[in-house]
């Protein structure tokens, strides 16, 4: 059934067994007043970038199969699968070596960090599944970990308000998803994403509103990891409560992992149900990205800042998704802009995270002066903001040109096409509004105290690969661009099976 | 031919990529002592230079060397260097000349306290222009375009302080109620802005190639001429090709965008004379000189007319010719008379590159420009060197605070004289005579139909370019010396003569100029060969002479080479213009028969000198309708737009938004069921929606 040298296999059973061994490790050798944070967040590290090179060397080595959109198997490791890996790993790894400082002297570094690896291991499956079960326990092994990661620091009540709300609403969501699934199957008998698409496209024509429950109920319930409007409201508090470098691996993974699901469900499913589906998703992503700018306008804490600002950043994904059948670039450009936008928001939380660690404080106050006091955590956060914003000649402009680009260009294809540009371009324009701000805190105010702060070293460091992420895939963006191209199952193939199937 | 990066083709990247490395590593070596540092920015342009010498060998043979690399794959662009025997005779003149500058710069700019800062952008400068002469593609050839007008811009302004003694122009001189004298950083600025708008044109007219031909290279350019047949057939051709000579217009300061060369004097001397003989203005030239041939061969092939775009360029150069060398007639500054005689002489350079397509023989027309631009870079060199001498120990600009230097400064005034009389064109053993004389029989003989007029107006301006040279000798080393150096004498300050590192470098180049100028017409023959064999080779440019009988061409050649390669006419009427204008000069100037003064008696010599001294008013008008007029309309619009209706808008889309944000905000209640509430109204409207 599953090639036990695949991809997915070899990351699940590299990332499993690290992960576990971490708190066996804790538990054999506890010792009292000792911190034995560094050496789980090194071991944590190890394992997440060699389960990274495992994905890459299997491209280079030609083993994966180029982007498929179905398979007989559970799991595909096809270049869509890689590219979110990649994706999802990059933000893993950001985390946890950010940790390395952040995560100093707090309690059960064991758990923290197993936990950490146990939920990549679900994103990472959430991106190869092609079936429906598979997907549901990959989505199950990602979501729980985080659950416990959001409460993690035990005593604040914030950090434990942010981890109830996210696991009601998570609990709600997979009990959708399952009720979707369990849809599915009733009406198709078959669990594969393939087959029961096929089967849906010659679906009797009195089982259709059932079809359809099961897609809306997909949309809500992957649109809540998503953080679409309006399955979003959780979305401010939890990441916001939850510790800060959780906050860039709910913001930056999690969140994509999300869109992979979706991808992979939703859309497929979509275009073989031959349903005019794209004007909702087209609503809900003005709706995401309008509500999220909005929502940061205001806010005074800067990990709720940049929650809304993940809110506004997937519904700049969903123009993609919403035009996926009028444009080539459009499915591109979504995933494109989802790998940007990993590196972009971690790079965000983490130094919101340094702040934190150096400040112990979230507030927008203190980050006046911040500029002259951690300079480059102060440039780092500057280049990300800007890269959110999509300011040229950073990586975050690139996406959303191709983005906005196939918006425009579906304009003889759909009418509504432009507007998604129109929109995300005035969106791009209002949320300058905070980010411009956040960096006039950091460089043109005076706080009280202006003495120079020692910057965390780990994070610095990770903060440092992302500013040449960002600059440097910002000046040079053809290699991403292509890999994200290459992602992209070929959805000719499956509109005319489906015409095929559906033709008789 | 040899393709690919073996062997020599290495030394042909090396000669770009050495000053670039040399300007990279320069302030880290800097730390390491002064004497260090200025060897290290001398030893790199040395061995640039180097490079660029093991590639003579090649373009001995009219071979050349041409190696790619890959650089913007998705575009099909590929970087790469072209060393033809034009790239090769270019590249040495620029590396030799610029090396002699560097070495001069040791001792003129001995002791300035930002001396890395200008060794910095010197190379920068001397690998910026390498990189134009040698790259194989327009695009490679505007970065380096961008890169010599960058390194101009913070080279001229060098000193950023503005002390009044390095402005240049009388101060209190004002012509049509614009300031006439610059501070450096506003002559830095300008250089760059008038530049810029040359640049500009180039852009268009690359990208207007680019789209037709889908390259930029100049081997795969002339290889396919479809893409010239398709644009001369929408008549696109002519004017990309006009814009591209922009981008000429703009660097080598032609008209109408010469008036930034002036004020480019507040740089040092140096700077001067890098600027002048071997980079930035030459730039432009060599362009030409690159774009000619190409256009000229596909307009051959493809039976189409690029008459046009040669007729401007010839015009273009006339003009400037004769605009500039009125000016420097009257003016009493002497690196500004060196400044527009530059410009004058480059108006003859543009001259002869434009009749070589617009006559029988392409090849004469190029050759005369080309062997004018050697001839000219060598003696313009040694004479701003010169000039810099001078101002270094008398401590003025104006030829007015000199005279009488002669004596004190023997040895500069020899070498000075030389190089001036390369200038003028003093006949048979100067190199500038015969270049001169080469531009005057390619006028001559091209059949072009107005060639007269520009033959006339060729000559005018050598008459001038003889006066204002023994002028400018005349007022600096002859007579007495005037009151600015009793002065100075009476302080304790004598006059002395330049040290050694600067005297050897304008030595060598003003005794070259000689040099070649005494076996000039074998010099000559020898370059008409290289380059009738390279035309031929590379373009498919041949001699036409022989099958001109006939043709469109419908006045016969005048005359022909008979005398020693010799066009009488020709060479009479250089020989007559440098007797009238240098006797005119040797009358006024240095045996001093006749008061200069004479002139103000007449009104309407008065009126000529003030009309010559305010620059014809192109730069009161320059001032007026690009400077004071743009700020005037933005500061109307300002005052009634910006600050009425964009202000007031702002407010409100400012509370609007904050408003709008309030109401999301108070939305967000933090009560679990109000948001489990949305959501579940949330699954409705897409079942909804769905449903619809």
């Amino acid at each position: 059934m599953v090639d036990l040298f695949s991809t997915p296999i070899l990351v699940t059973v590299v990332l499993g067994v690290v992960g576990l061994a971490i708190p066996a490790i804790d538990a054999a050798k506890r010792e009292k007043g000792v911190d034995r944070n560094k050496l789980y967040s090194a071991i944590a590290f190890g394992a997440l970038i060699f389960a990274m090179g495992i994905v890459v060397f299997r491209i280079f080595a030609g083993e994966v199969l180029p982007a498929v959109a179905f398979s007989q198997n559970v799991l595909a490791d096809d270049m869509f699968g890689s590219f979110f890996a990649i994706a999802l790993l990059l933000v893993s790894v950001m985390v946890t070596a950010s940790s390395w400082n952040y995560y100093k002297g707090k309690s059960n570094p064991a758990a923290y960090y197993s936990l950490i690896l146990l939920s990549s291991i679900g994103m990472v499956i959430i991106a190869y599944s092609t079936d429906l079960v598979m997907l549901l326990v990959a989505w199950e092994l990602m979501s729980l970990p985080t659950y416990a990661l959001a409460g993690f620091t035990k005593r604040d009540p914030i950090s434990n308000e942010a981890a109830i709300k996210y696991f009601m609403f998570g609990a709600l969501s997979s009990a959708l998803i399952v009720l979707a699934i369990g849809l599915v199957y009733g009406i198709t008998g078959t669990t594969n994403i393939g087959d029961s698409i096929k089967a849906m496209s010659s679906l009797d024509p009195s089982l259709t509103p059932v079809g359809l429950l099961a897609v809306a109920l997909f949309i809500a319930g992957f649109g809540f990891k998503m953080g679409l409007v309006p399955f979003h409201m959780w979305l401010p508090d939890a990441y916001e409560g939850a510790p800060t470098t959780i906050g860039a691996l709910l913001a930056a993974g999690t969140k994509k992992a999300g869109f992979a699901a979706a991808l992979r469900v939703i859309v497929l499913g979509m275009f073989a149900l031959n349903l005019d589906w794209t004007l909702t998703l087209a609503i809900v992503a003005v709706f995401t990205m309008t509500l999220g700018n909005l929502g940061a306008l205001v806010q005074k804490s800067v990990p709720r800042i940049l929650a809304y600002s993940s809110i506004a950043q997937a519904g700049y994904i969903m123009i993609g998704i919403a035009l996926a059948p009028y444009s080539d670039q459009a499915l591109t450009g979504s995933l494109f802009h989802i790998i940007n936008h990993s590196v972009m928001k971690s790079a965000g939380f983490i130094a919101a995270a340094a702040v934190a660690t150096a400040l112990a404080s979230y507030s927008l106050e203190k980050y006046r002066g911040l500029g002259k006091r951690m300079p480059i955590t102060a440039i780092a956060f500057s280049i990300s903001l800007l890269a959110l914003a999509g300011v040229p000649p950073l990586n975050g402009f690139w996406s959303k040109l191709v983005l906005f680009g196939a918006a425009i260009n579906s304009g003889p294809l759909v009418e509504w096409g432009p507007w998604l540009a129109i929109a995300g371009v005035l969106n791009s324009a209002l949320s300058l509004g905070y980010y411009a701000w956040i960096m006039r805190k950091m460089y043109m105010e005076e706080g009280p105290d202006m003495s120079r702060v020692k910057e965390p070293r780990a994070m610095v460091a990770v903060l440092v690969f992302a500013m040449v992420f960002m600059v440097g895939f910002g000046i040079w963006h053809a290699p991403l661009l292509d890999f994200a191209s290459r992602a992209i199952p070929d959805l000719s193939n499956i509109t005319q099976a489906s015409m095929i199937t559906s033709g008789h | 031919m040899a393709i690919g990066f073996e062997g020599i083709a290495v030394n042909a990247w090396l000669v770009w990529l050495l000053p670039f490395a040399g300007s990279a590593i320069i302030a880290a070596v800097a730390r390491s002592g002064h004497r260090i540092r200025d060897y290290t920015a001398v030893g790199f342009a040395l061995a640039s230079a180097l490079s660029a010498a093991t590639l003579i060998p090649l373009a001995l043979q009219g071979a050349e060397v041409h190696s790619q690399i890959p650089w913007i794959s998705s575009l099909g662009l590929k970087a790469g260097v072209l060393a033809d025997p034009l790239a090769i005779v270019m590249a040495n003149m620029v590396g030799w000349v610029s090396f002699l500058i560097m070495v001069y710069s040791t001792g003129y700019m001995h002791g300035d306290k930002d001396l890395t800062r200008y060794w910095f952008f010197m190379l920068f400068f001397i690998g910026s222009m390498q990189l134009i002469v040698l790259s194989d593609n327009l695009l490679m050839v505007f970065f380096g375009w961008e890169g010599v007008g960058l390194a101009s811009y913070a080279l001229i302004g060098f000193w950023y302080y503005d002390r009044k003694k390095d402005f240049v122009g009388s101060e209190g001189h004002i012509a049509g109620g614009i300031p006439m004298w610059a501070s450096p950083t506003h002559a830095g600025l300008k250089a760059f802005l008038m530049t810029r708008a040359g640049d500009t044109m180039m852009l268009a007219g690359m990208f207007l190639i680019f789209m037709h031909a889908g390259t930029f290279g100049f081997k795969e350019l002339v290889e396919d001429p479809s893409w010239a047949i398709t644009m001369s057939q929408q008549n696109l051709l002519v004017p990309a090709a006009v814009l591209l000579f922009g981008g000429a217009i703009g660097k080598s300061a032609q008209f109408p965008l010469n008036e930034w060369l002036l004020e480019a004097m507040t740089g040092p001397t140096a700077v001067s004379a890098l600027i002048h003989a071997a980079t930035m203005v030459k730039a432009g030239v060599f362009l030409v000189a690159r774009i000619g041939p190409l256009f000229f061969a596909l307009a051959t092939i493809g039976a189409f007319s690029m008459q046009q775009f040669f007729e401007v360029v010839a015009w273009v150069g006339a003009i400037t010719a004769f605009l500039l060398a009125t000016q420097a007639l009257v003016n009493p500054e002497i690196k500004k008379v060196l400044a527009y005689s530059t410009g004058s002489q480059i108006g003859y350079m543009m001259m002869g590159l434009g009749i070589a397509g617009l006559s029988l023989n392409f090849v004469d027309g190029y050759t005369s420009g080309f062997f004018h631009m050697m001839s000219h870079a060598m003696f313009k060199a040694s004479l701003f060197m010169g000039a810099g001498a001078l101002l270094h120990s008398v401590g003025s600009r104006f030829m007015t605070d000199m005279g009488g230097l002669k004596k004190p400064m023997r040895k500069t005034y020899i070498f000075m004289l030389l190089a001036s009389l390369s200038l003028a064109g003093a006949p048979l053993f100067t190199s500038g005579f015969w270049s001169k004389d080469a531009i005057f029989a390619a006028v001559l003989e091209s059949g072009y139909n107005y060639s007269w007029p520009l033959f006339i107006m060729a000559v005018v301006v050598a008459v001038m370019t003889a006066f204002y040279t023994f002028r400018m000798i005349g007022m600096a080393f002859f007579g007495k010396a005037s009151k600015h150096i009793e002065e100075m004498e009476q302080h304790g300050h004598h006059v002395h003569e330049a040290g050694l590192s600067m005297l050897v470098p304008y030595a060598i180049l003003a005794v070259a100029s000689i040099a070649i100028g005494v076996v000039g017409f074998v010099f000559e023959a020898q370059i008409h060969a290289l380059f009738t064999e390279y035309l031929a080779e590379s373009f498919g440019i041949h001699n036409k002479v022989e099958e001109a009988a006939g043709s469109a061409f419908n006045i016969a050649p005048e005359g022909n080479k008979t005398w020693f390669g010799l066009n009488p006419l020709a060479a009479a009427a250089s020989v007559g213009a440098f007797a009238v204008g240098g006797s005119l000069g040797y009358i006024f100037y240095i045996a001093r028969k006749a008061d200069p003064q004479v002139i103000s008696r007449s009104i309407v010599t008065r009126a000529i000198w003030k009309f010559l001294y305010n620059r014809w008013y192109l730069n009161t008008a320059l001032y007026w309708g690009g400077v004071v007029g743009p700020l005037a309309i933005y500061r109307l619009i300002w005052r009634y737009f910006e600050s009425t209706i964009i202000d007031g808008m702002n407010p409100a889309l400012q509370y609007s938004m904050t408003y709008m944000s309030r109401v999301v905000k108070g939305g967000q209640t933090g009560i679990t069921q109000t948001y489990l509430f949305v959501f579940a109204v949330g699954i409705m409207i897409i079942v909804m929606l769905l449903f619809l």
